[in-house]
C-alpha cells in the first residue's frame, strides 16, 4: 500500500523535514508513526496525502507514484484515503449530517445512496442520533468521531490519522483506538501518526519512529 | 448518469442562489454597482438608436431648396420650374410661393397674427428640387446644385444633405465612442465581480481546503463561484434594463411634446428583443469570466497545507 525507498523531503532554505526514509506498509496493516514534535511524522502524512512532493526518491502509495503523478489525478487519488485530522477540520456552518456526506458529494456519488451511507457511517461511531446537530455543540470527542465518519464514508482502503487523540482523555481515546482497530479488522490499512505511547502499547501493532526526519525504528508488522 | 450531473448542478445553483439572499445587502450592492455600469452603454446605445432611427426619417430627401430673389415674379417662377422639371436627374420640382411659405410659417412658428403686422412678406419663394434617385449620390447632387445655382433668379442655392451626412458622421463617431467606453465598463464589471467573488473565496478558505483534502476537483470547488458570478452578472444586466427602461419613461412624456412641436409623432424605442438579449447575456458572460479569473488565481494559492 505504501513503499518509501530512499525519500528525502527538503523545504527551501536547506532544511530537511525526512532523511532517506525507507519504509514499507502491506495492504491491510496497521502501523503508528511516532517521534517527538518536528521528527517528520507531520511530513511523512503529507507526502502520503499528495499536499507535498517528495524532493527525492521513489513513493508509491497505493499504486500511486507520487513524484510523476499529475497536478490534475491528485483528487482522485486522494478520495482513496481518508484522513483523521488532529484538529478535526469541520465545517462549522453545516450540521453532522453535511459534514460527513462531503466526500460523498463531492465525488458525485449516487444522491440516493448518499444518506444510507451518511447513516451507516456515523452509527459506526455511535453519532446517528446527532446528524441534524452542529459541530459546535459536540464535545471534542464527538466532534472527532464525526471526522472520522467523514473520513471512513467512501471506504477507502486506506486511513490515515494525525493525532488523533491529541485532545482527549485516555477514555475518550480508548474509543477512537477502537475505532481505529475495527476498521483495521475490516481490511482497511491504518496509519497513524502519534506520540502517544500509552495507546501504541495498548494497540500493540507495529510502531515506525522518526527521530531528527530520520526513521530510526521499525518494529516490523504486528510487533 | 446525466440526470445525477443535471441534478448536482441544480443543487449548486440553488445552494448558490441561498448564499446570494443570505447577505441580501452585499449582494444587492453588487448587484446595483454592475447595474449602473451596464447601465451607461446601454442608455448610450438606445440614445444613438433612435437619433439614427430620426435620422434616417431625412435621409432620402437629398434635396436642393432654391431661395428665389425677391423680384422674381411668379410668372418667372414658374418658367424657371418648368426649365428645371425637364433637367436630367431632376424627379420633382415643389414650387412654395412666397404667401404658401409665410402662410406655412405662421402655423409652425407660433407668431401667427403677429407676422400680420408686417408691412410685406419678407419670405423668398422656394423651389424644393428633389433629385431622381439615380442621381442620389454626393458627387452627381454637387453638379446639379451647382448647375442650378447658375440659374439667375436663384438666390441660394442649398444642399440639405450637408448636415444629414455630418450628422450620420458624429453618429458613427458616437457609436464608436459608446463602443470604447462599453470595453472599459466591461472590464470594471469584470473586476466588480471578481473582486466580489475573490472575497468570498477567502471567506471559504476553510471549506476548500477541506474540500481539496477529500478530493474534490478544481472544477468542483469552482462551481458554486461560477454560479454566483453568473447570477451576479445577470442580475445586474436585468437590474440595467430596468434603469434604461426607467430613464425613458421618465423621457417619454418630454420627448412626445417636444416632437409635438415639430409636427413630429416621433416616439422614443426602447431596447429590442435582440438588444434586451445581448445585455442580458453580456451580463451573464462578464460575471462568469470574472468568478473564472478570480477563483482560478485564488485555488492554486489556496492549497491544503
Amino acid at each position: 500500500m505504501i513503499q518509501f525507498t530512499h525519500v528525502f523531503k527538503r523545504y527551501p532554505g536547506g532544511f530537511d523535514a525526512l532523511r532517506n526514509i525507507n519504509l514499507q506498509v502491506q495492504r491491510g496493516e496497521m502501523a503508528f508513526i511516532t517521534g517527538h514534535s518536528g521528527a517528520g511524522k507531520s511530513t511523512l502524512l503529507k507526502l502520503i496525502t499528495a499536499i507535498e512532493r517528495p524532493s527525492r526518491g521513489e513513493a508509491v502509495v497505493n499504486g500511486r507514484n507520487l513524484l510523476r503523478m499529475p497536478r490534475r489525478r491528485i483528487p482522485y487519488f486522494r478520495r482513496e484515503i481518508g484522513v483523521v485530522f488532529q484538529d478535526h477540520k469541520l465545517l462549522f456552518d453545516r450540521t453532522v449530517y453535511d459534514n460527513v456526506a462531503l466526500p460523498l458529494v463531492v465525488t458525485g456519488a449516487d444522491q440516493n445512496e448518499i444518506p444510507r451511507r451518511v447513516r451507516a457511517a456515523l452509527e459506526k461511531v455511535g453519532l446517528l442520533s446527532k446528524e441534524k446537530m452542529y459541530p459546535v455543540t459536540l464535545s471534542g470527542g464527538e466532534q472527532q468521531r464525526v471526522g472520522i465518519a467523514r473520513a471512513v464514508v467512501n471506504k477507502p482502503p486506506l486511513l490515515l490519522a494525525d493525532e488523533p487523540t491529541g485532545n482527549l482523555d485516555a477514555a475518550l481515546s480508548d474509543e477512537i483506538l477502537d475505532l481505529f482497530l475495527d476498521f483495521h479488522n475490516h481490511g482497511v490499512t491504518v496509519l497513524i501518526a502519534t506520540h502517544d505511547w500509552r495507546l501504541i502499547n495498548r494497540a500493540r501493532k507495529r510502531v515506525l519512529e522518526l527521530n531528527h526526519a530520520e526513521l530510526v525504528r521499525d518494529s516490523g508488522v504486528a510487533a | 448518469m446525466i440526470r445525477n450531473y443535471l441534478l448536482r448542478h441544480a443543487q449548486v445553483f440553488f445552494f448558490s442562489l441561498g448564499q446570494l439572499t443570505r447577505t441580501p445587502v452585499a449582494t444587492f450592492l453588487t448587484i446595483a454597482v454592475i447595474g449602473i455600469t451596464l447601465a451607461l452603454p446601454a442608455s448610450l446605445y438606445v440614445g444613438i438608436v433612435n437619433v439614427q432611427r430620426l435620422a434616417n426619417g431625412w435621409e432620402d430627401n437629398g434635396q436642393i431648396s432654391l431661395f428665389l430673389k425677391q423680384d422674381v415674379t411668379a410668372a418667372a417662377t414658374e418658367k424657371l420650374a418648368d426649365k428645371i422639371r425637364r433637367m436630367p436627374g431632376v424627379a420633382w420640382v415643389n414650387y412654395i410661393s412666397r404667401d404658401a411659405a409665410l402662410a406655412e410659417f405662421k402655423k409652425l412658428s407660433g407668431f401667427g397674427d403677429a407676422l400680420n403686422a408686417l408691412e410685406r412678406n419678407p419670405l423668398p419663394a422656394v423651389l424644393v428640387v428633389h433629385p431622381s434617385a439615380k442621381h442620389a449620390d454626393p458627387d452627381k447632387l454637387q453638379a446639379l446644385l451647382r448647375e442650378l445655382n447658375r440659374n439667375r433668379e436663384v438666390d441660394i442655392a442649398q444642399l440639405d444633405l450637408d448636415w444629414v451626412r455630418r450628422l450620420h458622421a458624429m453618429l458613427d463617431l458616437a457609436q464608436q465612442a459608446v463602443l470604447i467606453l462599453a470595453t472599459g465598463l466591461a472590464v470594471a464589471v469584470l473586476l466588480i465581480i471578481g473582486n466580489t467573488i475573490r472575497l468570498a473565496v477567502l471567506n471559504r478558505r476553510e471549506e476548500i481546503e477541506i474540500t481539496k483534502l477529500i478530493g474534490g476537483t478544481n472544477a468542483f470547488i469552482r462551481r458554486p463561484f461560477l454560479y454566483s458570478g453568473t447570477l451576479q452578472g445577470l442580475l445586474g444586466a436585468v437590474f440595467a434594463w430596468l434603469l434604461v427602461g426607467f430613464g425613458m419613461l421618465l423621457l417619454s412624456d418630454p420627448i412626445h411634446r417636444l416632437a409635438g412641436l415639430y409636427g413630429s409623432r416621433f416616439e422614443l424605442e426602447n431596447l429590442g428583443f435582440l438588444a434586451t438579449l445581448a445585455l442580458i447575456g453580456t451580463g451573464g458572460l462578464l460575471g462568469w469570466l470574472g468568478s473564472r479569473l478570480a477563483v482560478g488565481r485564488h485555488l492554486r494559492v489556496i492549497e491544503p497545507h
